[in-house]
């Protein structure tokens, strides 16, 4: 542990972050909460209320001189903190602070987005998407100037408002949706602030949002550049709705401030959701009613039909098989956990290249979004959430096939390591699972977990394992994110293939592409936290 | 149709089905002209394909120029996409011959193990 001058305090913490200075941030953060003894929470929200005011963007198109669109990213740096919280009570312990800390790391590199495409100011945009390093380099050839520090303060594209109040519960959700549809973020910032003041109106506030952020979502990537948005609205109100839950809502302002504007932000998507509805209409005028699980879960035969519509069908194929599913009587939930459990095995037998993982992902993290508001929440469109979520998982898979294969990242077969992997003491397996996770030996990472979960009835240990590896990869809050929703379905799944979710989870995070080879943060965390003691 | 032997009646037909269309798709490689052969895999780009279902032929694709052209134009074709750059990066590596694809050919089959899809 490098020796650090000064004291640890709130304000140089958020000075860091705007400053784009990460690692001397992330040392900031570790030391309000071990040397000041600041609780995490305290701590977490000072980071959350640093950042707010800069992570708002203009638009997420952004017309090229050409006259042509390019995408622009959706902030993760809420993200990051979802996962790392819902992750904390996964983990435990000091294990459970390395998560905060990776999410910290980020924060400070994930600031003014739009600024960032266009190379004028610092962070993992630029630094690493834009490689603006290379075409505006500083006077240093050795220093990459988009690694920080910020050589202008951030940029903020969206003031903080009043809340708006007055009127009936009813009138100002219904506003409130509309004004996210229209793009008035304004209307719909100050419209959720004034109903989030009242604790009688969180429920329905919470599962307004969601269902405002599920709704928008684009029916294809393929060939759409910047215009789609990957599930980014769904994933951003989850993050909402889990960390305000965390914080107390009393304590959320800058956490709403950060998420809820961004909602109403082009482009706004509806072409999916309308297509869903309009088949729902047509062929289930009852779905309003279809109970969240029934005694007649999907069949083995069933879960094969599933898995070859969303893995090697289209779009109304995988239509086809959930509307069968739903009108032979299965219940909400008996399908989704069958879409998250089928949609594995694009991860575990497909997926080769390193770069393919994202999309794919993204959409089941967006499932998890949808499941979550199934079994949280009561809302009569319930049922088209798992056709959008399944569509999604398609889309994506669908949008990868549409490249050819690459022998480049050819990989080796998971079961050509099954009799090496047979071969270990059952209680050497998990240390050794740990140390192929970090070196990205997914193969023998694969054969370890085939092995495991033959051997064993043993899961907790065995999520945990391959969640502390996964968070010592700095630099990516998708790795946190993935890693929450893949254990809560997880321990939610009812299908007999559910172990599929571990085994699918361990392929992604030993195969994923790494946003950077070494692990900085991790060694922050350590120097502050001491895990191998915590572990003792 | 519900018995076992029937079952694998209808799978045979199917092969010798497709081992025909085998043939015939050996014989139209085996003549193409190398500006032919580079027609056929630009329609592999992502902006030009028709859909997952067609891209996805690619490697059984792959397989059958390699098991049925000689190295002379799989050399060509290989410096002819490599030299259309980044986007073209993976059918230029599929064809290098370092990827040369490793075909089993079991005793007594008629044709190599090819992907079939």
């Amino acid at each position: 542990m490098g020796l650090v001058q000064g004291a640890a305090t709130i304000d140089r913490l958020r000075d860091e972050i705007q400053g784009v200075r990460y690692r001397e941030a992330t040392t900031t953060f570790c030391r309000l909460v071990t040397e000041e003894a600041r609780p995490l929470k305290e701590t977490i929200k000072a980071a959350i209320a640093s950042a707010a005011p800069y992570v708002q963007v203009p638009s997420h198109l952004m017309q090229l001189p050409s006259g042509e669109m390019r995408g622009v990213n959706y902030d993760h740096t809420i993200l990051g903190w979802r996962g790392a919280i819902s992750l904390m009570g996964e983990l435990g312990g000091a294990r459970g602070i390395l998560p905060n800390v990776q999410a910290m790391w980020y924060v400070p590199q994930g600031l003014n987005v739009w600024e960032q495409v266009i190379c004028e100011f610092p962070g993992h945009y630029a630094r690493d998407g834009e490689q603006c390093g290379k075409r505006f380099p500083g006077p240093d050839e050795h220093v990459n100037r988009f690694d920080g520090p910020a050589w202008n303060p951030p940029k903020i594209y969206f003031e903080d408002h009043a809340p708006i109040e007055g009127g009936s519960m009813d009138d100002r959700l219904s506003r409130m949706n509309w004004a996210i549809a229209e793009g008035d973020k304004a209307e719909a910032y100050g419209l959720f602030l004034g109903l989030a003041k009242d604790r009688a109106n969180r429920q329905r506030l919470k599962d307004a949002i969601l269902f405002a952020g599920i709704t928008d979502l684009q029916d294809t990537i393929i060939n759409r550049g910047g215009y789609q948005n990957i599930g980014h609205k769904a994933l951003r109100a989850r993050a909402l709705v889990d960390i305000a839950d965390y914080l107390g809502w009393d304590d959320a302002h800058e956490l709403i401030y950060t998420v809820v504007p961004d909602l109403g932000c082009s482009p706004r998507l509806y072409g999916l959701w309308s297509e869903i509805s309009t088949i729902c209409r047509l062929e289930m005028p009852q779905h309003a009613s279809i109970p969240k699980r029934s005694d007649k879960p999907l069949t083995e035969r069933e879960l094969d039909i599933l898995t070859e519509a969303i893995v090697w069908g289209g779009p109304f194929e995988v239509n086809a098989a959930i509307m069968g599913f739903f009108k032979r009587g299965a219940g909400i939930l008996d399908v989704g956990d069958a879409v998250v459990a089928c949609f594995q095995r694009y991860l575990i037998d497909v997926l080769e290249n390193p770069h393919a993982f994202l999309h794919p992902t993204h959409a089941l993290d967006y499932m998890n979004v949808v499941q979550s508001w199934i079994r949280g929440f009561d809302n009569p469109h319930q049922v088209k959430a798992v056709f959008m979520g399944a569509r999604f998982m398609n889309d994506t898979i669908r949008s990868n096939a549409n490249f050819p294969r690459d022998p480049q990242y050819s990989l080796e077969s998971r079961h050509t390591y099954r009799g090496w992997s047979d071969s270990i003491a059952v209680d050497r397996l998990l240390p050794a699972l740990k140390d192929y996770v970090l070196a990205q030996d997914a193969p023998r990472s694969c054969a370890l977990v085939d092995s495991y979960l033959d051997r064993t009835t043993e899961r907790h240990d065995l999520l945990d394992t391959i969640t502390y590896a996964a968070c010592h990869w700095q630099n990516d809050p998708h790795v946190m994110r993935n890693g929450a929703s893949s254990l809560e379905e997880f321990r939610h799944n009812r299908t007999s293939r559910r172990d599929d979710i571990i085994r699918g989870y361990v392929k992604h995070q030993a195969r994923y592409v790494k946003r950077a080879p070494t692990h900085d943060c991790y060694q922050v965390y350590a120097d502050y936290f001491h895990p191998a003691e915590a572990l003792a | 149709m519900t018995t076992l032997d029937e079952f694998w009646r209808v799978r045979n037909a199917a092969a010798v089905t497709l081992g025909l269309c085998e043939d015939q798709m050996r014989r139209a490689i085996r003549d193409a002209s190398v500006e032919q052969l580079v027609a056929l895999l630009e329609t592999f780009s992502p902006a030009r394909s028709t859909g997952p279902e067609w891209t996805r032929t690619f490697e059984p694709l792959m397989e059958r120029l390699w098991a049925w052209r000689d190295a002379e134009t799989m050399t060509a074709l290989a410096a002819f996409f490599r030299a259309k750059g980044v986007p073209w990066m993976a059918v230029a590596n599929a064809l290098s011959p370092g990827r040369r694809a490793d075909l089993r050919h079991p005793a007594g089959a008629r044709l190599p193990a090819f992907t079939v899809v």
